[in-house]
């Protein structure tokens, strides 16, 4: 479970003050797949880097199961991200001279709990399920935007992580493969009771979303259950 | 930092240089292996110079050891016995008198002041490769008397004027041709040339030599006495067995006794000192210019990786695994670099061994010792990592935000 209490993020431009997070306060029940949406300069993204700890916020608190995140240290903060989070970006974000196959082993290569066989026994699984185990030994630019997308969900499910956290993962790609991504986070939550995180501006999104959370200027304007999801 | 975080660091530093730009990491290896022979050429040179000029004087001038007069005394006196009693010794190859007189050459309308130096030729040529040198005629025979080898300087070209001469000669003389010398004592003498060498060294191209027989003609009498004798070791011997030996035997009574170590460092242990101060110089610049050039290509180099980084530490690899990334990569490029350096350098030192850069006084060929190969691989490469992981743990310690957005 996250809960996260009056939490601020403060940027300064100069002399201007920019108030990106102003407040906000949330629990999230583990397996849930939550929306986060809203306008441009919402604040969405902001939020999403403060619960992935990626960012630090000017004030609040945010503990993931009892633990207080913002206290960890450095090294911690990383080995937590490691062990315990999933991350999928806009860009899909993958390292470009690593094949398919490297970059989803990747994360779980620096485990200390996995064997070099169990590393390639769950990145062929997961590249599996993602129907792209013909692809491995492709290099991300041999690949369409869906397909990395798809790759970038691989990489960030091989450590099967408490929290999938995902940054638009969609606004990248056309109607046809935004669907194909959804319908995986879709499946993922179904099938792993995967708590899924994720940031989108479309709206037609809202149908594969437990729970929508809105913001505007930085505060919850609604946070409501979707009961016609998927 | 333990075995699998480095094993990812090396994964990650290895399939960037594959499969990263290929035209950078080329340019890279070519940058650092011009840098190793950078740093090993000018030091190797002074070193060649340096191994040519000793080898000259041991060959020419001093041989292992050198028997010279006593200080005081003009000559070694009682030279029959001496010999008799160092070719005697144990180590001792062949001990070779020689005694110079100053005389004045004259060739058709040429005059030339030369030294003319008095040796027994089987006795030196065991200690002197001068007969290895002959470019025409052959060299002098122990009967031999009314006959004279001369240095090919000294024997000039009959094609230059003798205004346009580098140095003074006598223009021209061949082998077969009569000069006349004229003693400092007032002996005067016609010498067929026997033969003309050239042996690259002044002193001894710019001198003649005759028999030993010759030289007491010239003085009148029996010659018992010699400006110095070169004594050449066995193979095997040290120069200080065999001075101590002389010692031992009392040759230092008579003379006074050297090695060509002791000799060199008072005659060129300066020059030697101020190469090895150039070099060290050069060493210290070349270091400079390659650890900056280094520095620069991976500073780039991750510059141009920021935002990978940022998404690296996103999911959770930890700084110090990518700093050891581009650590690895440095280190890759390093050797290879390195490796391209040494056959860049060995590839000149075959050239100029067979092609050295000649000048009047000496040839510069490269002299490379695997010692100094593996000084100067040792010292660059540490020189690339530090230029490597400067850069490296700078852009690691970034915050994510900040990397993620470059």
């Amino acid at each position: 479970m996250i809960e996260i209490t009056d939490l601020q993020r403060i940027y300064h431009m100069g002399t201007v003050e920019v108030r990106a997070l102003d407040g906000v306060t949330l629990n999230i029940e583990k397996g849930e797949f939550l929306g986060i949406m809203g306008a441009s300069g919402s604040g969405k993204t902001t939020l999403l880097h403060l619960l992935g700890l990626l960012d630090l916020p000017t004030a609040g608190r945010i503990t993931i199961d009892g633990l207080d995140v913002l206290h960890l240290t450095d090294y911690e903060k990383t080995m937590f991200r490691l062990y315990k989070l999933g991350y999928v970006f806009q860009d899909y974000a993958l390292v470009p001279d690593l094949t398919v196959m490297e970059n989803v082993s990747l994360p779980a290569m620096l485990r200390k709990d996995r064997t070099e066989e169990q590393v390639k026994k769950d990145s062929f699984s997961i590249l599996q399920k993602i129907g792209l185990c013909d692809r491995r030994d492709h290099l991300p630019r041999e690949l369409s935007g869906g397909q990395q997308q798809r790759v970038s969900i691989a990489r960030a499910m091989v450590n099967k992580p408490d929290i999938l956290f995902a940054d638009e993962p969609c606004a990248n790609l056309d109607s046809e493969n935004s669907k194909m991504v959804l319908e995986l986070f879709h499946e993922i939550n179904e099938e792993m009771k995967q708590t899924i995180i994720m940031v989108s501006h479309e709206d037609w999104h809202k149908d594969y979303f437990h729970r929508i959370v809105r913001l505007r200027d930085g505060r919850v304007m609604s946070d409501e259950k979707n009961i016609s999801a998927h | 930092m333990g075995k699998k975080e480095l094993k990812v660091a090396f994964l990650l530093a290895l399939r960037s240089l594959q499969r990263g730009s290929r035209s950078s990491t080329i340019l890279t290896i070519l940058i650092i292996g011009m840098c190793f022979t950078n740093m090993i050429f000018l030091p190797s040179m002074f070193s060649g110079i340096g191994q040519g000029i000793t080898k000259q004087l041991v060959d020419y001038e001093t041989s292992n050891v050198l028997i010279s007069p006593k200080s005081g005394d003009q000559y070694i006196t009682d030279l029959g016995a001496t010999l008799d009693l160092i070719n005697g010794m144990p180590g001792v190859q062949r001990a070779s008198p020689q005694f110079s007189k100053g005389a004045t050459f004259k060739y058709r309308q040429r005059v030339l002041g030369v030294s003319v130096r008095a040796i027994s030729p089987m006795d030196e040529k065991e200690v002197s490769p001068v007969y290895t040198k002959m470019v025409a005629g052959s060299y002098l025979g122990e009967g031999d008397t009314g006959e004279i080898i001369i240095g090919k300087p000294m024997a000039g070209d009959a094609s230059v004027k003798q205004e346009d001469e580098f140095q003074p000669s006598l223009g021209g003389v061949r082998v077969g041709d009569s000069v006349t010398v004229e003693y400092g004592n007032g002996y005067t003498k016609d010498y067929r040339v026997k033969g003309i060498y050239y042996t690259g060294w002044s002193p001894v191209d710019n001198a003649a030599f005759v028999t030993w027989t010759d030289m007491e003609q010239v003085e009148g009498k029996t010659l018992d006495k010699a400006d110095y004798i070169t004594v050449r070791a066995k193979p095997g011997y040290s120069e200080q067995f065999i001075k101590n030996e002389l010692l031992g035997y009392g040759v230092g009574v008579n003379g006074k006794v050297q090695t060509m170590t002791d000799l060199l460092s008072k005659s060129v242990g300066k020059v030697l000192q101020s190469f090895a101060i150039i070099n060290m110089v050069s060493l210290i610049v070349s270091v400079i210019i390659t650890t900056v050039v280094l520095f620069i290509v991976i500073t780039i180099k991750t510059l141009n990786s920021r935002k990978q980084i940022g998404i690296l530490k996103a999911i959770g690899v930890d700084k110090e695994v990518i700093m050891h990334n581009y650590g690895f990569q440095v280190m890759i490029l390093g050797v290879l670099g390195i490796i391209l350096g040494i056959i860049i350098t060995l590839a000149l030192a075959a050239y100029m061994y067979v092609h050295p850069i000649v000048t009047p006084e000496w040839s510069a060929y490269l002299y490379i010792t695997p010692w100094d190969l593996l000084i100067n691989s040792v010292i660059l490469f540490c020189a690339a990592v530090v230029a490597g992981y400067v850069p490296a743990y700078q852009v690691s310690r970034e915050d994510i935000q900040s990397a993620m957005r470059a």
